[in-house]
């Protein structure tokens, strides 16, 4: 069989590109500002459309709101944004049998960060910028929420308002929370890590992160559309009654949805084909098992809520009843679909934090890893049990109570994996000599916080005790500790650890410790007390409370302000380090085994001059005569900082 | 960036397999999609909130339905057919099987949206209803996605002809190869709507 040396994608070396990279792209070369301009002429188009169309619906006439209108502007906005953006291009050009080789190549300098890339790299620092949006974002919104429960009887917004604020926050930082990690590191680690050039599918790659903006600005527009009162698990009927916020809201999540699904998909079938000869299962990095587990999550379980979302769009705009009770639908039907991908949804956050924590922890131990394929078994084990659990978000919403007993135990088995993590990490700080670095504290930071948080979730998992804790503060303060407490102290752990690869450059250590004990202490402060407000009746998404618990709300709020004030000194950290004063980073500054580590800095287009065979798992730490990671007969290029 | 043939050859089986595990987790999405929509059958169906099912075991418009799926299941065992004959090296039925598929696609298409706009029943009128109109919705995608992917298909297998000359979908090229995984992945897509075709027909028109 003769193998052709013709390359089958656009990886392939353009022979004949009628593009070159090193023209200036014109002003109408597909761009950030053509995806804007495009979404904003499709908005208007979708808007007057669904004027001419439903002007006259007895609905419109009623409720004195065109939800057809809201809902094609939203549709045609999107459309109109990828199209801008150039996702669409290639879709298109496929109707006519065009393969990707005319595609031009990406573009120099900075402007390549404001199109559509397919290098996955590429794709991961716009996923940073994009997560930050969201964070930054909905962290306001948090603040402002923390302000309004100062006081109990004073209120700075009306008892609307603030519904929607909350709302709006819980939703925006859900969505953000989904792609924090698999966008911004998955994508730019994961085929360095598996000895991989490229992604399976980069242009897929690409649709994601612009379908994750386009979901973003879509949940915004929900604020000027009077926003929506359901909070983020937006439950029906209240669902059915809200104003056009609600569409927003839907179809964000359909949106956002989308994004998930192809980020998933992309990275998972990367994992599966594209790793580097030698790379078997036993040797894959943890964090890839964190990314590839959370891919399976992201692929199987969206589509739940895409379908879910889908339904309330048809119950507002084509006025169907899937959720409305007095016409053959059931409210109870919404929050089925929603937290059969609700669930799961929370350890698309959970286990990518794990993943990477079990990545960092063996460098700044200096020890092998303990329980490696415990630690993947524990990753698989959550995200397939995960599937098995959602009832327990409505135990108190009228179900059989025949079905608790189930869920109860399923959701009390969950714990025995995500115990298996932790039994990990102890076992690799077990006589290590620890460095404490950044990275390492913001590691050691999230066992803290989710040991906290997973315990408290094992008890509002007990039935009499939801009964109790349901809809309190109790259960905020557990799902903040899960996900604030894991989620976003890994991905710190992960930006301080990786951010010297992707940008040659160190983030400076002593504001760097400011940020981490800030946000370490204040985070605590501000979320251990609302334990103690829930158990002390205070629910959730209300703007009064007992007066007794004044004290506790105004202690969490000033700690809030604190901790928010440390996501200042984070971006201060990231200004300085990158802009004002960078301190160049040397080629491996953690001395770490992984094969990321071993390409050159910055990251060559392609990853690896030759694809590297792979001859041991990376973490095999002060035991010398270990196998090395990489036949060096066939090694990536060389390391070393080039500037 | 070095291109050995063992590289070459590496990468492209990459890619391969990436069309061939990418097909089937693509099937794996939409079967928790269309699960959605079957669970939202059965659970109405089994609450009947209000008595409002199925009221008077109202129907959506049957001929409709049993030509779109007729159509449906045509264009499936056409791409099936397809690829079996461009397996044996006839490219020319392969040709044939597929636009006619397209074009029972594309009619597919039409006629399922015709059908929101000659239904029988208001929208709300009961669960059977809106989960009805939702299958719509999904069956339209559904029928979009496989009518793009087979078109492109076909497209593709033409442009490779013009510019590789004849026989190079058959050929052992990285583009011949990567061109079969991609219509072996398209028909295994069109055999699972046929699938669940069948399953909904049951559901909506004969249950």
């Amino acid at each position: 069989m003769t193998i052709s040396a013709e390359r089958p994608t656009e990886v392939a070396t353009h022979s004949a590109s009628p593009y070159s990279s090193k023209k200036p792209r014109g002003w109408f070369s597909q761009h950030l500002g053509t995806a804007l301009l495009a979404a904003i002429i499709g908005y208007l188009i979708g808007h007057w459309l669904g004027n001419h169309i439903a002007w006259n619906y007895p609905t419109t006439a009623a409720t004195g709101q065109n939800y057809v209108a809201n809902f094609l502007a939203l549709l045609f906005g999107v459309v109109g944004w990828l199209l801008g953006i150039g996702a669409l291009n290639y879709p298109l050009a496929k109707l006519v049998g065009r393969s990707g080789e005319h595609e031009p190549e990406e573009a120099d300098g900075i402007s390549k960060y404001f199109r559509y890339s397919t290098n996955h790299k590429t794709v991961g620092i716009q996923y940073i910028v994009g997560v930050l949006l969201f964070l930054f974002t909905a962290g306001l919104l948090a603040m402002a929420i923390r302000t309004e429960l100062l006081n109990p009887t004073t209120h700075v917004f009306s008892p609307d308002t603030y519904i929607k604020i909350v709302s709006e926050h819980g939703t925006i930082m859900m969505m953000m929370a989904t792609s924090i990690i698999v966008g911004p590191l998955g994508n730019y680690f994961v085929p360095l890590m598996i000895g991989s050039r490229r992604m399976a599918f980069p242009r897929i790659e690409a649709f994601s992160f612009w379908t994750f903006t386009a979901g973003y600005m879509v949940i915004f527009s929900a604020l000027p559309y009077g926003g929506f009162p359901t909070g983020w698990t937006g439950y029906a009927p209240l669902q059915t009654q809200a104003g056009p916020g609600m569409i927003s809201y839907l179809f964000g999540f359909a949106v956002i949805g989308l994004g998930m699904m192809t980020a998933g998909f992309n990275v998972a079938v990367t994992i599966v084909n594209y790793r580097a000869p030698g790379m078997t299962w036993s040797r894959v990095p943890v964090f890839v098992w964190g990314i590839l587990a959370t891919a399976a999550l992201m692929t199987l379980a969206t589509p739940a809520l895409f379908a879910a979302g889908t339904f309330g769009l048809l119950d507002l705009v084509n006025q169907t009843a899937f959720y409305v009770n007095e016409h053959g639908g059931s409210s109870y039907l919404w929050q089925n679909l929603f937290w059969f991908f609700g669930h799961p949804e929370v350890y698309i956050m959970a286990i990518p934090g794990f993943g990477v924590v079990g990545e960092l922890l063996p460098v700044f131990c200096r020890k092998p890893l303990f329980g490696y394929k415990v630690s993947a078994a524990g990753m698989i084990g959550v995200a397939l049990l995960s599937f098995f659990v959602w009832q327990h978000h409505i135990f108190q919403s009228g179900i059989n109570p025949d079905m608790r007993p189930l869920f109860m135990l399923t959701t009390e088995m969950i714990s025995i994996p995500t115990g298996f993590i932790f039994l990990v990490g102890l076992g690799t700080m077990y006589k290590s000599k620890m460095r404490f670095e950044i990275p390492m504290l913001f590691s050691l930071a999230l066992y803290f916080n989710f040991l906290i948080g997973g315990l408290t979730g094992v008890f509002i998992s007990d039935v009499p005790v939801n009964v109790t804790l349901h809809g309190s503060f109790f259960v905020l303060s557990h799902f903040h500790y899960t996900i604030m407490g894991g989620l976003v102290f890994a991905f710190m752990a992960g930006l301080y650890y990786w951010l010297p690869k992707m940008t040659g450059k160190m983030m400076n250590k002593k504001i760097g410790l400011w940020h981490f004990w800030t946000m370490f202490i204040f985070f605590n402060l501000t979320f251990f007390p609302m334990f103690i407000i829930g158990m002390l009746g205070q629910p959730r998404r209300v703007f009064t409370y007992a007066k007794s618990l004044q004290g506790l709300n105004d202690f969490s709020s000033i700690s809030a302000y604190i901790l928010g004030f440390s996501f200042i000194i984070f971006a201060w950290n990231l200004m300085y380090s990158m802009y004002i004063k960078p301190e160049m980073a040397p080629a491996n500054p953690w001395d770490s085994l992984g094969l990321e580590w071993q390409t050159a800095t910055p990251v060559p287009r392609h990853n690896f001059d030759r694809i590297p065979v792979i001859t041991n798992d990376p973490y095999h730490y002060a035991e010398p005569g270990a196998t090395p990671l990489v036949d060096r007969g066939q090694s990536s290029s060389s390391s070393g900082y080039q500037a | 960036m070095s291109n050995t043939p063992e590289e070459v050859e590496f990468e492209l089986r990459a890619h391969v397999g990436s069309l061939w595990t990418g097909g089937r987790l693509f099937i794996g999405i939409y079967t928790f999609l269309i699960a959605s929509l079957a669970f939202s059958y059965f659970y109405l169906r089994s609450s009947n909130n209000s008595d409002l099912w199925r009221p008077n075991h109202v129907t959506a418009p049957t001929a409709y339905g049993w030509s779109i799926y007729g159509m449906m299941m045509g264009a499936g065992i056409l791409a099936y057919f397809g690829q079996t004959r461009l397996r044996k090296g006839q490219v020319a039925d392969w040709f044939v099987a597929c636009w006619t598929g397209v074009g029972l696609g594309v009619v597919a298409l039409f006629l399922q949206i015709w059908e929101l706009v000659v239904l029988n029943f208001y929208p709300g009128s009961s669960g059977y209803a809106s989960t009805f109109v939702g299958f719509v919705v999904f069956n339209i995608i559904s029928l979009t996605l496989g009518t793009y992917w087979l078109e492109t298909c076909v497209a593709r297998a033409h442009r490779m002809g013009f510019e590789m000359g004849e026989g190079a979908v058959l050929a052992n090229t990285s583009a011949g190869r990567s061109f079969r995984a991609n219509v072996a992945s398209m028909t295994y897509f069109w055999g699972f709507l046929g699938l669940s075709g069948t399953m909904f027909l049951l559901m909506f028109y004969v249950l």
